[in-house]
């Protein structure tokens, strides 16, 4: 029970912070005032126009009565006080010149009276004890006598007391419906939080497959807001297991060189103890330094595509000429390729093409892709290099007539590790193409994967953006992006 | 390679090692030691540039990183600076574990006169401060004659015994650098970084494959090439003969 009522407090509490119960809240108190400040103004009209109304009829009731002839003056002034038939005028005296009552009922000269023929605002104590607030008014009589007639604030006290009615009728139940509804809503958004909270709490935990609530009808902020964050937590998933399976690859690619090192500094050690030739022992000791150095390569790789990550590489781009950089690659590569009796071409126009880029980056993105090409060429076989002018791109092609990349596969290529079962046997860390990937996304350059002609081997298709004339401009704008 | 060693082997070369690491240390020591270099290992920075600045030493490789004791860091590149104002300019091979293209060209421009990065193979460190001991010839030589070789700078030619041979640019470029550092032992590493300006190659087997090339248009057949392997380490340009 008390855990109850202590945890209803803190639910009010909660209520009473969230915003939607502050906005309505404020909106409510807002509506209040301006209602009330409506019905203040509707009041002081009605009490200036009632206030002219007593005037006018005090102002002609006095008229009328001073010139009336004494005695009926005198008849009309005890009908007053005996028939009590006053509507307007509750009250009546003539008074001497000297201001001493004769006849009527006001015991004495009200205060601050003057006979001028005015409308004045009144205090006056009667016998029974009572204070009155009158309207009072005095015009001299023909005789020499003043009549002084005044009326009461009953109509207006009874008019504030209308309105005030009016206005705690209307006003209050607005009120408090408008209170319910801010709760009502308060309790709404809070409950939503809620589920949030709790399923965020999930995911913090470490349950990264959990999802905020998104009711699928309403499509508010708050449900934009939860279908953003989803999205985001999708993301944030597909890295994590990303992350996890590259873990794993690397754990899976440096136990088998380890291993290997393993028994190799075993047999080793026996050779060595038992005295065996000491030729065997260097033979499988530089083996073991060669499994190492696989093992180092893997790492070093890694390290190389974390920092091409690194987009502050951009600030060193220069202009690039293409053609160079394919001539400098096909240099490089035309023996390997002659070796393995495979033939490397090229193909294109010698045109000054000029990229913005990181030259040393870009010869090695094309190696590799060559290297790679190459690789997964049979012998007899051959690789192309081409690039093609468009009208603000220009195209560089490789094209090997290889084993080729199943249309499935064409996305997973480019992934940490990733090795199609086709090329188990050839060797390689499985960075390769990660590191193209590295480099063309620095770059922002488009790369896709297709088939070669007649369906044959591979074609990895690079689009770079042709340099406008203005270095820095352009220089600018990729940094900015 | 007691052949590469001729030009120093009376006088004890002295090396001066900066580095924290006492296992590396303890290796490059011994190695370098067994080449018949002299080498004085100190540990941290500041006894370092000391060191650097008073024991007169034919090459210095020093770590980029180094420790220190109250802070004020007095690392790999700073101790270059430092004896570089001081005027002394001993040539400096800088070690450091960061593979960032970048520091290397830190490395460089801080008045280092090559970088390795580890984990390298020592062999390779011992060949690149030869390489230090030993600078290549004088750039402003315009002819180049090493044994049956005889190469025009200027005019990009080369002859072999007296019968002039074709070479494509590259394999120019990577002859030229042979014979300016005749009977040195050169690693693949070396030619990649120097001729081919790269240091990033995805076949290791890149550079013998160019080699092999070069070998095959300037030997003489039934002879021995002139370009010689050295086991597990790199190629050298014969001179005995």
């Amino acid at each position: 029970m008390f855990g109850g009522l202590v945890s209803n407090c803190v639910f009010l509490t909660d209520l009473f912070k969230t915003a939607i119960f502050r906005i309505s809240f404020m909106a409510l108190l807002a509506m209040a005032g301006v209602l009330v400040a409506q019905f203040w103004l509707i009041y002081t009209h009605v009490e200036s126009v009632e206030a002219d109304r007593l005037t006018k009829i005090l102002t002609e009731d006095a008229d009328t009565l001073s010139h009336m002839p004494l005695e009926r003056l005198k008849y009309v002034v005890n009908n007053h006080i005996v028939d009590d038939l006053h509507i307007f005028v509750s009250h009546i005296e003539v008074f001497t010149s000297d201001r001493k009552p004769i006849m009527g009922n006001i015991p004495t000269w009200p205060q601050g009276l003057e006979t001028d023929g005015k409308l004045h605002f009144v205090k006056m104590r009667f016998q029974n004890g009572r204070q009155y607030f009158l309207h009072v008014l005095a015009v001299p009589l023909s005789n020499g006598h003043v009549l002084v007639i005044g009326c009461g604030l009953r109509f207006l006290i009874e008019q504030k007391i209308t309105l005030q009615r009016a206005m705690l009728v209307s006003v209050v139940p607005v009120f408090f419906i408008a209170l319910l509804l801010s709760i009502a809503l308060g309790y709404r958004a809070l409950s939503r939080i809620k589920e949030m909270n709790i399923a965020i709490k999930k995911i913090m935990g470490g349950d990264i497959h959990e999802r905020l609530p998104v009711r699928a009808k309403q499509y508010d902020g708050v449900e934009q807001l939860a279908n953003s964050v989803n999205h985001m937590l999708d993301k944030l998933e597909h890295l994590v297991e990303d992350i996890r399976e590259v873990g794993n690859n690397i754990a899976h690619d440096l136990r088998t060189p380890l291993s290997r090192l393993r028994s190799r500094l075993e047999r080793a050690l026996v050779m060595v103890e038992s005295e065996d030739s000491c030729k065997a022992s260097y033979e499988v000791i530089s083996q073991a330094i060669g499994d190492l150095d696989q093992c180092l390569a893997v790492i070093t790789a890694l390290l190389r595509i974390t920092e091409l990550e690194n987009t502050r590489r951009k600030e060193g781009f220069s202009l690039v000429h293409l053609g160079e950089i394919i001539n400098d690659v096909y240099d490089l590569y035309e023996p390997i390729a002659e070796m393995e009796n495979k033939q490397l071409l090229k193909h294109f126009a010698e045109e000054d093409i000029r990229v913005l880029g990181d030259k040393h980056l870009l010869i090695e993105m094309l190696a590799n892709l060559v290297d790679n090409a190459i690789k997964f060429t049979p012998e007899g076989g051959s690789i192309t290099l081409s690039m093609k002018s468009m009208r603000e791109q220009v195209i560089l092609t490789v094209t090997d007539t290889g084993i080729g990349i199943a249309p499935e596969e064409r996305q997973s290529v480019l992934s940490r590790f990733y090795r199609s079962d086709k090329s188990r046997h050839v060797s390689g860390c499985g960075l390769g193409l990660s590191l193209v990937k590295a480099i063309i996304s620095l770059h922002e350059i488009e790369m896709s994967i297709n088939s070669g002609p007649n369906g044959i081997g591979t074609c990895f298709c690079l689009v770079f953006h042709k340099v406008c004339e203005n270095l820095e401009f352009c220089k600018a704008k990729v940094i900015a992006s | 390679m007691a052949e590469a060693l001729q030009k120093h082997t009376q006088e004890e070369r002295k090396i001066l090692l900066i580095e924290d690491d006492n296992v590396i240390a303890e290796e490059i020591v011994s190695t370098m030691n067994c080449h018949g270099f002299c080498v004085k290992h100190i540990d941290n920075g500041d006894a370092g540039l000391e060191a650097a600045l008073n024991d007169e030493a034919d090459v210095i490789v020093v770590d980029r990183m180094l420790p220190s004791a109250d802070g004020s860091g007095m690392d790999g590149l700073s101790i270059i600076e430092n004896m570089h104002r001081q005027g002394v300019y001993i040539p400096v091979l800088v070690l450091s574990a960061l593979s960032d293209v970048d520091d290397r060209i830190d490395g460089l421009k801080a008045g280092g006169d090559d970088y390795l990065t580890k984990p390298f193979v020592i062999e390779e460190l011992v060949l690149r401060i030869e390489a230090l001991l030993r600078r290549p010839s004088d750039t402003r030589v315009t002819k180049l004659c090493v044994g049956p070789l005889e190469m025009d700078l200027v005019e990009r030619r080369i002859w072999c015994n007296g019968s002039e041979i074709t070479l494509l640019p590259r394999e120019f470029r990577l002859l030229a650098y042979f014979m300016r550092r005749p009977g040195q032992v050169l690693t693949r590493a070396m030619l990649l970084e120097d001729v081919w300006q790269y240091r990033f190659i995805p076949r290791t087997n890149l550079v013998d494959v160019h080699v092999g090339r070069l070998r095959r248009k300037i030997d003489l057949p039934n002879q021995e090439s002139l370009i010689q392997s050295v086991r597990g380490v790199g190629f050298q340009l014969r001179v005995s003969d």
